[in-house]
């Protein structure tokens, strides 16, 4: 009976230790289920804000307004030349971009003859993603200012005037706008308060982000990314290397038998008359 | 010897358990927390630029470039915050660990096809020269951040954490 008793006092002391221990596990669980809960939906909330408000702030794929004669699919090209020339040549090129630079330098004055002989119209896209690796605004301001130029009817000479201006890659002083309208003052009827403002309010910024979209979904990935008539011709055509004579050469070849175009002046001066290649003259302090 | 091991082995427990272990502790999921914070701030700036970073790794398909390419940066600033707060310690730790061999599958892939990308870790990303790629660094980046995971996958409790106030 006594021996029961004590039995009977040991098992119940055992089954409350026992119901103890399982309390504390299940609020243990617990808790870590909420916790666990927590952070799943704290991340899961982060991640569906940031992509509805990215994609609130992203600027769209089609612009809302484009600089007056931009051509192509959604606006984003630049023409430069007759558009009934035979040949087109496909140029992809960054403000801020080195290459782009020693390119425009050296062909610029023959692309600007073969333009004004109404053998090419040339196809700008003005991309803007150097900023992105060296940070800074100078290709996108400097693109946003082509655009105002291209607005006003002086993209050609403002595009020269720009490349033989241009900065070291690593500084940005085409992000500084007063240094892209001082420069527009070098293209005679450009610097009127109409394009300051076009430039100053970043007018066509969301065209520029379009036209860096539309590069971004292309397969090219380095500029000066060159085409005539949609063959790679830069660095090489082939086993050809590129130069101002061979550029010569090819367009001839390609536009035998084919009528010239009709270039207009579009307010463009005319191409100088010699080929030879711009030296680099940095902005005067 | 095997005495000899054991209290080798009771030695280490114990620093391990420590409260200089929680002091410890404290200070990784601090470090990871800046790495995720900084990570995914430099990504916030320019949603065209975060989807390129991805697009460029050519693994995902065009419809899931943007979406990454936007959530991406907001999941790594939601694992800073629960780090700095010491919430759920062990998961974050765990999901961070996870995002991270994600992110060194991915610069591997990119190496061994011989495209030429940014990681674009930290902001930027896209297509670089060749001479400009950096991925034996990146992934060496990536496996020290993955060694502060593990070791909070190992040993979550830390000093001033939600977590310990939570338990106390």
């Amino acid at each position: 009976m006594s021996d029961k008793n004590r039995e009977g006092k040991r098992t119940a002391r055992e089954r409350m230790a026992q119901e103890r221990a399982a309390e504390q596990a299940r609020a243990s669980r617990n808790k870590k289920l909420i916790v666990g809960g927590t952070v799943l939906a704290v991340i899961a909330a982060a991640v569906v804000i940031g992509v509805v408000v990215q994609n609130q702030r992203s600027k769209p794929e089609t612009p809302a307004a484009a600089p007056a004669g931009a051509i192509g699919d959604k606006n984003l090209v630049i023409p430069s030349g007759a558009s009934n020339a035979p040949s087109t040549l496909t140029v992809y090129e960054d403000p801020r971009c080195p290459a782009c630079g020693s390119f425009e330098r050296t062909f610029s004055p023959t692309i600007d003859q073969l333009e004004d002989a109404g053998k090419v119209v040339v196809n700008y896209h003005i991309v803007s993603f150097i900023d992105r690796s060296l940070g800074g605004n100078g290709s996108k301001y400097g693109a946003n200012a082509l655009a105002c130029a291209q607005n006003a009817g002086h993209f050609r000479d403002y595009h020269d005037v720009l490349y033989r201006n241009q900065p070291d890659e690593t500084e940005d002083s085409f992000g500084n706008k007063q240094t892209l309208i001082t420069l527009a003052k070098q293209v005679p009827g450009l610097d009127t308060p109409e394009f300051e403002n076009c430039v100053n309010s970043n007018q066509f910024g969301g065209w520029v982000s379009a036209v860096q979209q539309d590069f971004d979904k292309s397969s090219y990935k380095s500029t000066p990314t060159v085409l005539l008539n949609g063959e790679p011709i830069y660095a090489k055509k082939g086993d050809e290397q590129i130069s101002p004579e061979n550029l010569v050469k090819w367009v001839d070849q390609a536009n035998q038998g084919k009528p010239l175009g009709t270039p207009g002046s579009h307010g463009q001066s005319p191409a100088p008359s010699s080929t030879a290649a711009e030296s680099n003259t940095p902005p005067s302090p | 010897m095997a005495s000899q091991q054991a209290d080798r082995g009771r030695a280490v427990r114990r620093a391990v358990d420590s409260p200089a272990a929680e002091w410890f502790g404290l200070a990784v999921r601090l470090g990871l927390a800046v790495v995720w914070g900084w990570a995914g701030w430099a990504k916030v700036s320019d949603p065209a630029e975060a989807a390129q970073a991805v697009r460029a790794y050519e693994i995902l398909p065009e419809a899931l470039v943007k979406p990454v390419g936007w959530g991406l940066p907001f999941l790594e600033l939601a694992l800073a915050l629960l780090l700095v707060l010491g919430l759920g310690t062990r998961i974050v730790a765990v999901i961070s660990a996870a995002l991270l061999l994600v992110f060194i599958a991915g610069i591997s892939s990119a190496w061994a096809r011989g495209i030429s990308i940014d990681c674009g870790c930290f902001g930027g990303g896209g297509a670089v020269d060749e001479s400009q790629t950096k991925y034996l660094q990146e992934i060496l980046r990536d496996s020290g951040f993955l060694l502060l995971s593990a070791w909070l996958i190992y040993r979550p409790r830390t000093k001033l954490s939600l977590d310990a106030w939570l338990a106390a």
